[in-house]
């Protein structure tokens, strides 16, 4: 294991074990559960009832637009709490204060932009 | 307040002048996206261009600025050591400028196609009447310009970031607008859609893989700053596996975006499916950003481990060069062709960078400039072979064309033969620049293959050229587009930079060696 | 004197400019004074001439200036006894070619889909490409007097490269009926040809650390090891071998040669292959002596081989260009056994076979271009009887072809004497061995040459002969034609011409590369 090439030869290693790891897993798990097929097994899982219409439903794309836009926000907040904690501290000052508000307004931007485009209303 | 948690948190020094050209395109996309959301429909096309072309300007002239005043002598680190201002940064950086004004050009022409080569509303169901009839009828939609700045700015993000998560965050910056314009063309909507999707997927797999490798080197070196991996790497009594696998990970995230074989399946669809002049900018900036990317983690963070990694790179350069070219004697469609051969161009680039020497740097920044500007030209040109459809890109199509369009079927074989390595043209150069350094950084093997490689290359372009000399027209063929004021000037500048580079191409390679020393 | 370097390659390079966007035959009268003025340019350089410096290479006048420093490219060109030889007789050639473009313009080929290429479907039809041709011509010339010019490695690279897409373009554009395959083939080969020139000179370069033709001649190899040198010189010969053409790989050759029009043929004999002999002498073994020393055999036994299956295909050739193409490999052979033997007097007889030929060959596919212009027939079987019809035409023949069998008096012959005798002085049972047969190859040549002139010019005439209009001379083609054969017959009386200004460039490069 030393040498130029050990470090290869102990990524190959590493490799084949996954590879052996897998597929002894799964090996393993054919060879002790039962085998019984049934056309019922195939069919979608929804909480044991009886699944009813297709399986290809179009979802509503705002929930998804509204929802980034939630996502998008909260995260921002993160950066906010440890700006709060610091900004009044002597050696930071005005400086810290203007570049958050720039990282807010760029924000806002988006905001702005989503506003204009309709994205914010519903109906 | 817990003053534990606020200890550490010392304010970095931001240089801003240092920075500025960054600022000033992300700054002047902001403001595209305000006009996009203000402005009245018609106004906002000859604003949109004016912000994009200013924006880009300005950044170029503030690079040339601060290249000129000795920052490329005396490289800087600012924000915290997160960027670095030196004269590979600079130079990248103006090379994604000056690449990208002219990708602007592309992108802006409206007289090719009537309206812009962009969908009016990408959400419309492809194929449906709707869709046809904006197709048809509608001016593109102009959200492509900021987009392009946001991914322009985030490029040269890329190539100065000096820690690996500001790399990370440019990484995105610019991957995310890209995805999205690859899914604008007008014509062909589905096979559009389809690049966007393919690149977006795996775009984010190489992104996860290069998160992963992120951490994988913080838990080597504790940090993710460049210096200190490098430091580590020397010092660190830690094992080196977790550094090579933090390595791996990382090149793989970055060879993904610079298209080398085995991580180059996206190419070809992505550049056939996306708008021809988004592809033109990808083919031309983005490799631009991704080998600045892979410069500086090679030559900064890992130079004293190369006689480790070297091979394993050396083989994925041979394999990129043959590959490529085997591919792309193969294909029946001229974006595809040209895809294939910007993966063969990756493994060109690859081998200067593997000569881990100084003029490995220089002579792999020269190739860069001199491919983008011919690449440029090429899929500007074939913007203008079109049909009913809209492009014609299909090979067969274009038999015929040096009767039909002397000039276009002229300056389309100068560029292929540039791509071919034939003398005088700026792939000869370019090709000698990056052979040369590889051969004196020890790389003689890669460079066999290079050459073996580059002529099995010249016959694809070769056959473009007989194709459109020996052979008649069919009834049906593609008329020529007459080129715009825009696309004119993107041809020619992209065409007159191949030759100037092919015969003078010390203009270029000086700066490139002046420009070639990274500050860690 | 520098600038008349310059100028034998920047006014042919203006020419070809100025003949393809000039109207038609503006175009190809501006082309062939260019082509006028690169001539008497060239003719120029013997005067005023003042050996530089002391090196194994003493051009009379050069240039030197830097090309790419960061690259380490020089523009260094500079011509001396070995080259200027080539030099004048490539200007020559290329005027005269210009000259018989302005007077006859050869009918490119047309292909459509569904017509046999080649059939009686595919009339004449006469349009305004003449001046494309004469552009190509002159784009050639540029490419072929920079080889000859050039002092630098990788500029020799780069002149070598640039002949290749023009030739190209004239095989497959005014070719005959299958000139797309004798073009692909020809550029295949040369493409070949020149990825291992670019490896040998990328060898050299990065073993000696410069590029320079003068410095690395007149180390001789030093500072290069014996296995590198060998590699180089492998690679290096290999290539000039593809465009020489030394067999086995000359299978291009015949298919260009007989496909491509009259002026495309005299040029590609006549100076074209001399990059091939000219780099093996003064790049191959000028740079790397020591892979040429142990070589040298094989060169030698492939050069006696390509002299002997030369003259045996000749023998059952039936098509007259393909013939002479095929003598081509032939006397190419003597010039390559000259230069394998690595002494004074081969360098000599290779200089000299390389002048006679391009004279002799050029001058042999005029005439065959000629005669299938008037017979429309270059088979053999359906000439006969020349001498009856057309005895202007029919004497010039056979002053070409006996010149070029090797009759003493003419210039075939002293290449080829000198050749022998070198292969002989060198000694060795191998060398003598390769003497002689190539002294029964150049009886061979004799065989083959008189077959060729009793099958064309005697004999009762046979129908496509009697047909042929017109039968005298034209006025151009004399023009065309007299320089060539005065010069044959001055090089064959007074073969001193050529060796006088060989011998000291020779002696200097002989010194050099003997350890």
């Amino acid at each position: 294991m030393s040498g130029y090439l050990g470090s290869y030869a102990t990524l190959g290693i590493l490799l084949v074990v996954g590879v052996v790891l897998f597929g002894a897993a799964f090996a393993g798990n054919r060879l002790l559960r039962p085998h019984r097929p049934d056309p019922g097994k195939l069919t979608t899982y929804e909480s044991g009832v009886d699944p009813v219409g297709g399986d290809w439903a179009q979802a509503e794309i705002r929930y998804y637009v509204f929802a980034y836009l939630y996502v998008l926000f909260a995260v921002e907040s993160v950066f906010l709490f440890p700006w709060a904690l610091v900004f009044a501290r002597p050696g930071f000052g005005t400086t810290t204060l203007v570049e958050m508000a720039v990282f807010v307004a760029v924000l806002l931007l988006g905001l702005l932009y989503a506003w204009r485009k309709g994205v914010l209303r519903w109906t | 307040m817990n003053p534990v948690l606020a200890a550490d948190i010392t304010l970095p020094h931001i240089n801003y002048g240092a920075i500025a050209p960054i600022l000033i395109l992300l700054g002047m996309a902001c403001v595209g996206v305000l006009a996009e959301a203000f402005l009245p429909r018609t106004l906002r096309y000859p604003v949109q261009v004016l912000v994009s072309l200013v924006a880009q300007v300005a950044g170029l002239a503030t690079i040339i600025g601060l290249a000129l005043s000795n920052y490329a002598k005396k490289p800087t680190l600012t924000a915290g050591d997160a960027l670095a201002v030196d004269g590979p940064g600079l130079f990248l950086q103006g090379a994604v400028l000056v690449l990208g004004i002219v990708a602007t050009l592309l992108i802006a022409e409206r007289s090719v196609e009537r309206g812009g080569a962009f969908v009016a509303q990408a959400a419309v169901t492809a194929g449906s009447e709707a869709d046809a009839e904006q197709a048809r009828r509608q001016p593109s939609q102009t959200e492509i310009f900021p987009l392009s700045l946001f991914a322009l700015g985030g490029m040269m993000l890329f190539v100065s970031a000096n820690d690996l998560l500001t790399m990370f965050v440019a990484l995105e910056v610019f991957s995310l607008p890209l995805y999205l314009m690859c899914a604008l063309a007008r014509r062909r909507r589905l096979l559009s859609q389809e690049a966007a999707v393919k690149y977006f997927l795996l775009g984010a797999f190489s992104s996860a893989f290069f998160v992963y490798g992120i951490a994988m080197l913080y838990g080597f070196a504790g940090s993710v700053k460049f210096h200190d991996i490098a430091v580590a790497a020397i010092s660190s009594g830690k094992s080196d596996l977790l550094m090579f696998i933090g390595l791996a990970m990382l090149a793989i995230g970055l060879l993904f975006k610079a298209a080398a074989v085995p991580f180059h399946v996206w190419t070809p669809d992505v550049y056939q499916g996306a708008p021809t002049p988004v592809t033109a900018l990808m083919a031309s900036c983005t490799k631009v950003a991704a080998f600045g990317g892979i410069l500086r983690i090679f030559y900064v963070a890992f130079l004293d481990s190369r006689w480790d990694w070297r091979p394993v790179i050396g083989v994925i350069a041979v394999l990129t060069m043959v590959i490529g070219a085997i591919l792309a004697v193969t294909q029946t469609d001229i974006k595809r062709l040209l895809a294939y051969s910007s993966i063969a161009n990756a493994g060109y680039v690859l081998t200067g960078v593997l000569a881990m020497q100084k003029d490995g740097i220089s002579s792999s920044l020269f190739y860069l400039v001199t491919y983008g500007f011919t690449v440029l030209a090429a899929f500007g040109l074939v913007t203008l072979v079109r049909d009913q459809d809209g492009e014609a890109t299909h090979l067969s199509r274009w038999a015929g064309l040096g009767r039909k369009a002397p000039v276009l079927a002229g300056v389309f074989t100068f560029l292929m033969l540039s791509f071919a390595g034939i003398p005088l043209t700026s792939g000869f150069t370019g090709k000698f620049a990056v052979f040369s350094a590889a051969l004196g950084g020890g790389q003689t093997t890669l460079v066999i293959f290079g050459v073996l490689s580059s002529v099995l290359l010249a016959f694809p372009y070769l056959r473009v050229v007989v194709l459109m000399y020996l052979q008649e027209p069919a009834a049906d063929a593609p008329t020529v587009a007459v080129p715009g004021a825009l696309t004119s000037a993107a041809l020619a500048i992209g065409a007159i930079v191949t030759l100037l580079l092919g015969v003078w191409p010390s203009v270029l390679l000086d700066v490139a060696n002046s420009a070639a020393q990274f500050v860690g | 004197m520098t600038v008349l370097l310059v100028a034998t390659l920047a006014v042919p390079a203006l020419g070809a400019l100025a003949a393809a966007l000039l109207p038609d035959r503006t175009g190809r009268v501006v082309g062939t004074v260019a082509a006028a003025l690169a001539f008497l340019a060239s003719v120029a350089l013997a005067f005023g001439r003042e050996p530089g410096g002391t090196g194994a290479i003493r051009p009379w006048h050069q240039l030197d200036v830097p090309w790419a420093p960061a690259l380490d490219l020089r523009f260094h060109l500079g011509v001396d006894g070995i080259s200027w030889p080539l030099v004048v007789l490539t200007t020559l050639l290329t005027l005269l070619c210009c000259g018989y473009t302005v007077w006859r313009v050869p009918v490119p080929g047309v292909d459509r889909p569904g017509v046999d290429p080649g059939g009686p479907a595919e009339e004449a039809r006469p349009d305004d490409r003449g001046r494309y041709l004469v552009a190509l011509l002159l784009a050639i010339e540029v490419g072929i007097l920079g080889v000859f010019e050039s002092l630098d490695l990788v500029l020799f690279f780069v002149f070598f490269e640039i002949v290749l897409l023009p030739m190209y373009a004239v095989i497959a554009v005014w070719g005959g009926p299958r000139r797309r395959a004798a073009a692909t083939k020809f550029v295949l080969y040369t493409l070949f040809g020149s990825v291992l020139l670019l490896a040998g000179v990328f060898v050299v370069v990065a073993g000696a650390g410069t590029a320079d033709l003068v410095t690395l001649t007149q180390r001789g190899g030093a500072g290069l090891g014996h296995g590198t040198q060998v590699v180089a010189f492998a690679l290096l010969a290999l290539a000039f071998a593809v465009k020489s053409p030394l067999w086995p790989l000359h299978t291009w050759l015949p298919d260009a040669h007989t496909e491509a029009p009259t002026v495309g043929s005299v040029i590609l004999a006549g100076v074209l292959l001399k990059m091939g002999t000219y780099g093996l002498l003064r790049v191959a073994v000028g740079t790397v002596p020591g892979g040429a020393r142990t070589l040298a055999p094989l060169l030698g036994v492939l050069a006696t081989a390509a002299i002997l299956i030369g003259a045996l295909v000749c023998l059952r050739q039936t098509e007259l260009k393909r013939l002479i193409a095929y003598s081509s490999v032939g006397h190419m052979g003597f010039v390559l056994l000259g230069i394998a033997t690595l002494s004074a007097t081969g360098f000599q007889a290779a200089l000299v076979g390389n002048i006679a030929h391009g004279l002799l060959t050029g001058l042999l596919f005029f005439l065959a271009g000629a005669l299938k212009d008037r017979a429309h027939t270059g088979e053999l079987d359906r000439l006969g009887g020349l001498r009856e019809v057309a005895p202007g035409l029919a004497g010039l023949l056979a002053f070409a072809a006996i010149g070029s069998l090797g009759l003493p008096g003419l210039a075939g012959f002293w290449g080829e004497l000198f050749t022998v005798y070198a292969a002989v002085r060198h000694g060795g049972p191998l060398w003598m061995v390769l003497a002689v047969l190539a002294a029964v190859g150049g009886a061979l040549a004799a065989a083959y040459f008189l077959r060729l002139l009793r099958r064309v010019t005697h004999g009762p005439a046979v129908n496509a002969v009697v047909g042929l209009r017109p039968t005298a001379l034209a006025g151009a083609e004399l023009v065309a034609w007299s320089p060539l054969v005065l010069l044959a017959l001055a090089v064959g009386l007074a073969p001193s011409l050529v060796l006088a200004l060989t011998a000291a460039p020779v002696h200097a490069l002989v010194t050099a590369v003997t350890p």
